[in-house]
């Protein structure tokens, strides 16, 4: 457990958690950390939601996903990381691309990707761990 | 997310929608348009300004429900987006795609 200042952590279990307790812990941080631009909570809310849906929609395995999300506010930029214990990622996210206009999924990596100065994405042991990096603005 | 359907021509409907567009709510919002459509009204107008937050899911029902608008022989425009919502149609480029209005009454004029 960290204790480091600015430091903000969610543990979700999907089902039956889902996004909607991602929004309500961004609200709870963002109301202890009021220096938070209301440019940067945007970019980070839908950043994090998007990884968050990902890891639902495609890191289940039978029995679902669980993950914890951590948030660290610091004085230039904001850090995030989301670990979960779904199955192994097979694309690589710094390659992600807006697909054709008329597509119906596949924007959410390439939306993260415009919203954050860095994000990274590694399999450490049986977890995968995706990392984002914003600096305030 | 809150649904309000408006029916306001034969064949126009205005969905008045608020909370958050993203993929809790996304299957409702598709199935309502879906059901709009069916019931005759195929010129829809997604009325936005109650929408805090909307993500790719949201993104992607909207295309999904321009296509089934379109497919019967209507269209799908949205009016009067928040701030997040216009900031994720620019990212996306879907704001070449989605026509958009500064309300629900715009969007309605000139679909006779």
């Amino acid at each position: 457990m960290s204790a480091a200042v600015g430091g903000h952590s969610l543990d979700l279990s999907c089902p039956p958690d889902d996004v909607t307790a991602v929004h309500t812990f961004l609200e709870h941080v963002w109301g202890t950390e009021p220096s938070v631009s209301a440019e940067d909570r945007m970019a980070l809310e839908l950043a994090l939601v998007e990884l968050a849906s990902n890891v639902i929609e495609h890191g289940a395995t039978g029995t679902g996903v669980s993950c914890t999300l951590r948030l660290d506010v610091g004085a230039d930029a904001v850090e995030a990381n989301l670990v979960d214990d779904g199955v192994p990622v097979p694309v690589d996210p710094s390659a992600a691309r807006l697909p054709d206009a008329l597509a119906e999924s596949g924007r959410g990596l390439a939306l993260v990707q415009m919203v954050v100065d860095d994000l990274q994405y590694e399999r450490v042991g049986d977890h995968n761990r995706w990392t984002v990096r914003r600096g305030r603005h | 997310m809150d649904i309000v359907v408006h029916e306001a021509d034969p064949d126009v409907a205005v969905l008045e929608c608020s909370g958050r567009l993203n993929m809790v709510s996304a299957p409702t919002f598709r199935e309502t348009v879906a059901r709009v459509v069916d019931n005759g009204r195929s010129h829809v107008v997604v009325e936005l300004s109650g929408v805090e937050f909307m993500d790719s899911s949201g993104l992607g029902a909207l295309v999904g429900c321009l296509k089934t608008a379109r497919q019967s022989g209507g269209d799908l425009r949205i009016a009067a987006p928040s701030d997040q919502v216009e900031m994720v149609l620019k990212l996306s480029n879907m704001d070449k795609i989605l026509r958009t209005y500064p309300d629900g009454d715009a969007a309605v004029t000139d679909w006779g």
